[in-house]
């Protein structure tokens, strides 16, 4: 049996709370009364909703949000923020044809999701970012936005380990450079940018199985429309059969 | 108003509940089966989309799932809301449960490894002294599990060792890699057994309840289904003591209802089940419901990478496919630390290997992913977790989830024992790999938190004695006998196996029980 006539079978099968609790006594013939619709009417000459059985909106010029308007920022302080463009800029600079982490906004959408996240992902982009600050000026006077590349080298390279999933490094800085090194390259692999420049390579886009909310059917409504489709199905099986 | 009493009320729609409907409605018996949530439809609930697409960019969805670590933003609304239906655990001592409540539950999601325990877990206290036998062996899950691997297709070769028993599987005739077969040989030297995994082919590429055990039932007309009924508490005829049905709550509107039964199948998940005969306050005169709380150490492994697949000279030939080690340690001679033992789940693929490989970026970064392309080998690492009274759950009345049902407290935690065995794991892991000429670039020693291999098990166990156990060799209470526990919570001791099969095996076995039991007015 297929997936889908599964689903045909268990809605078949499926029945209300209600339903079960309250049968209709038998030989009970009476006409099923017009539905009441409560409320009051709608304040004109025309029902609410005509007309928008047959309504769609045609080729509609659909911007991601990221394409056109600017986020707001907040979460990090503007040495946090200048900080952490930096280090986008050289773990994941533009390579090969594909933005770097500046170009696909990653800066700015990691100002978001940690704002969104969990405290402890919060306090540690925040620390991190803090102590990559500090050291930077112990070392070199200078915040880590302004040192150069060899110098940021040094202060980021003995952090940098390999790990397991689930499994960043240990040490506080070592944990932050190497969870953020992580994020920063998926929020750029992952980026509208991303896909734009492999679209002008042609190359595919890859797709994954997304799941929506997964609504329960409140009213019933398709199980009315398998068993409608199944009465079809059977009638023209009689009809072929005969 | 006229109220139906149904035979057997099966709650939980997964594995176990799918089992129970099959093997029940099989012998005529009428049932009704309640479940969480709702119906999935594969073709209406999801799209094909690009993570460039989605608001996170594919990242987790803060805040909502904070303890399924195998989730993501494709995922997310699978699996169930931890701000919904809340749990709580010492912050020392997280624990990861992890939930589906769709229709078919998490038989529509896992990873097809089909085991079986051998007498080595079944029997685990008469070989090593630890905890309690099961009581029941290998001998009575036998016949049940030949079927269990018909129904399920279970690919495999027989290897006649006692600690991986052979079954009833469709051959496996592949031919192992190259980096398999070296990964073999190394094994072999050091004494340790390499197999082929295991796996449910199932149908059309499922292996779920939703596919290979409902459709017959629901077929039969015996079978009927409540989507989207939250139970809350078992009701019991205070006459008798026997249960009589189940008051719930209608997810969508939060009425509350409730239906009679005759029987009821419990099957909602090792600790939905729980939480609810907890609730209930019902079928735990020994004391012991709620502990001995088990699942597998997951998250401990290697990553590898075989040098002669390297800078695109990565072949069919010589990477791809698996091995399976099943337990070896402390089998005929004792391991230094700890009881009990793990297996090996290794896989050699020809795709990416993952940034975190290697301590670098940028640029240097981006030349090692491309050099190291197509040869990545990893070990993963299936231990067991020793069956403690004190790893155990209760209710925990000052939290409440969206239906105002209380909610259930965690307590658990890995002892010396699981770490030793992780630390011999990894170490053992390593020797084999260098060994089979690969370097190892990754490493892991610390197991992810309890919960997080989804093989939660125990707190409800079966035992032979009233005193120690919550239910006896059948699945059924030992207080009340129309009422029956399927899922894993009657779990003795876990092993290192998925527990997948023996769920199913014990559900077919319990349920049989139950039809005869009815049939003879005996229930």
């Amino acid at each position: 049996m297929q997936r889908r006539d599964f689903m045909r079978a268990v809605l078949a099968a499926t029945v209300a709370p209600s339903a079960v609790l309250a049968q209709t006594p038998a030989g009970n013939q009476t006409p099923a009364p017009t539905p009441l619709h409560e409320g009051p009417p709608a304040p004109g000459p025309v029902p609410w909703m005509q007309g928008l059985d047959s309504t769609r909106l045609d080729h509609p010029a659909i911007l991601s949000l990221e394409d056109f308007a600017h986020a707001d920022l907040g979460f990090f302080n503007p040495d946090q923020m200048t900080a952490l463009t930096r280090l986008c800029d050289l773990l994941m600079p533009p390579m090969n044809g594909n933005p770097g982490a500046k170009d696909a906004g990653v800066p700015e959408f990691l100002d978001f999701y940690v704002s969104e996240s969990s405290n402890e992902v919060k306090s540690m982009y925040k620390a991190g970012l803090d102590t990559l600050n500090s050291r930077s000026q112990q070392q070199f006077q200078l915040p880590f936005s302004q040192v150069s590349a060899s110098q940021a080298d040094n202060l980021l390279r003995p952090l940098l380990s390999t790990w397991m999933p689930d499994h960043y490094p240990g040490g506080t800085q070592e944990r932050f450079i190497n969870a953020a090194h992580h994020d920063i390259r998926l929020a750029t692999t992952n980026s509208q940018a991303w896909a734009e420049a492999a679209a002008k390579r042609r190359q595919a886009a890859h797709l994954e199985m997304y799941w929506s909310p997964v609504e329960p059917d409140v009213y019933g409504e398709r199980a009315v429309l398998i068993d409608r489709e199944m009465l079809n199905n059977r009638k023209m099986n009689q009809s072929a059969a005969n | 108003m006229k109220q139906e009493t149904v035979d057997v009320l099966i709650i939980g729609s997964g594995h176990s509940g799918g089992m129970a409907a099959k093997i029940l409605t099989e012998k005529g018996i009428s049932c009704l089966m309640l479940n969480a949530g709702p119906i999935p439809d594969v073709d209406k609930d999801t799209t094909q989309k690009s993570t460039a697409e989605l608001p996170y960019r594919g990242f987790r969805p803060p805040n909502r799932l904070n303890h399924v670590f195998q989730s993501n933003e494709f995922n997310a609304n699978v699996w169930v809301d931890e701000n919904e239906v809340p749990y709580t655990f010492d912050p020392e001592h997280p624990y990861n449960w992890v939930r589906v409540r769709l229709f078919g539950g998490r038989s529509l999601f896992w990873s097809r490894q089909s085991f079986r325990l051998s007498d080595y877990e079944l029997k685990g206290k008469t070989h090593d002294g630890f905890g309690e036998d099961w009581p029941i062996s290998l001998a009575d899950l036998d016949p049940y599990y030949s079927r269990v691997e018909e129904i399920f297709r279970v690919t495999g070769q027989k290897n006649g060792l006692p600690q991986y028993p052979d079954g009833n599987f469709v051959p496996d005739t592949s031919t192992w890699t190259g980096s398999m077969q070296r990964f073999r040989q190394a094994s072999e030297k050091m004494g340790i057994p390499c197999c082929k995994q295991r796996r449910a082919e199932g149908v059309g590429g499922l292996a779920s309840s939703v596919n290979l055990l409902l459709p017959r039932a629901f077929e039969s007309g015996k079978l009927k289904a409540m989507p989207n009924v939250v139970v809350r508490e078992l009701s019991v005829d205070k006459a008798t003591g026997l249960v009589n049905g189940a008051h719930f709550i209608d997810r969508l509107t939060r009425r509350e209802m409730w239906v009679k039964a005759r029987t009821v199948v419990l099957a909602a998940g090792t600790l939905e089940s729980t939480r609810l005969l907890l609730n209930s306050n019902l079928a735990n005169s020994s004391g012991v419901m709620g502990h001995y709380l088990i699942d597998q150490t997951y998250g401990v492994g290697v990553t590898c990478s075989v040098p002669e697949a390297r800078g695109g000279r990565a072949t069919p030939a010589l990477m791809g496919g698996g091995a399976l080690v099943p337990r070896f340690r402390n089998l005929q001679t004792k391991a230094n630390g700890f009881l009990r033992g793990y297996a090996y789940n290794v896989s050699s693929h020809m795709g990416a290997i993952e940034p975190r490989c290697f301590a670098a970026y940028g640029e240097e970064l981006q030349k090692k992913l491309d050099l190291y392309h197509g040869s990545g080998v990893s070990i993963g690492v299936m231990g067991e977790v020793l069956a403690r009274y004190e790893n155990h759950v209760r209710i925990n009345k000052d939290v409440k989830d969206a239906w105002g049902i209380p909610a259930l407290h965690i307590q658990t935690k890995y002892t010396d024992n699981e770490k030793n065995m992780s630390q011999d794991a990894v170490e053992t892991s390593v020797a084999l790999a260098e060994s089979a000429g690969f370097e190892v670039l990754a490493r892991n020693a610390e197991p992810n938190p309890p919960g997080y291999s989804i093989h939660e098990l125990g707190t409800c166990r079966m035992g032979n004695d009233p005193k120690q156990s919550v239910l006896n060799r059948w699945n059924q209470s030992h207080d009340i006998k129309n009422l029956f526990v399927v899922d894993g919570s009657s779990f003795v001791s876990g092993g290192w196996q998925n527990p997948t099969m023996t769920i199913l095996a014990l559900a077919m076995r319990s349920s049989e029980y139950l039809a005869e039991q009815m049939r003879t007015r005996a229930v």
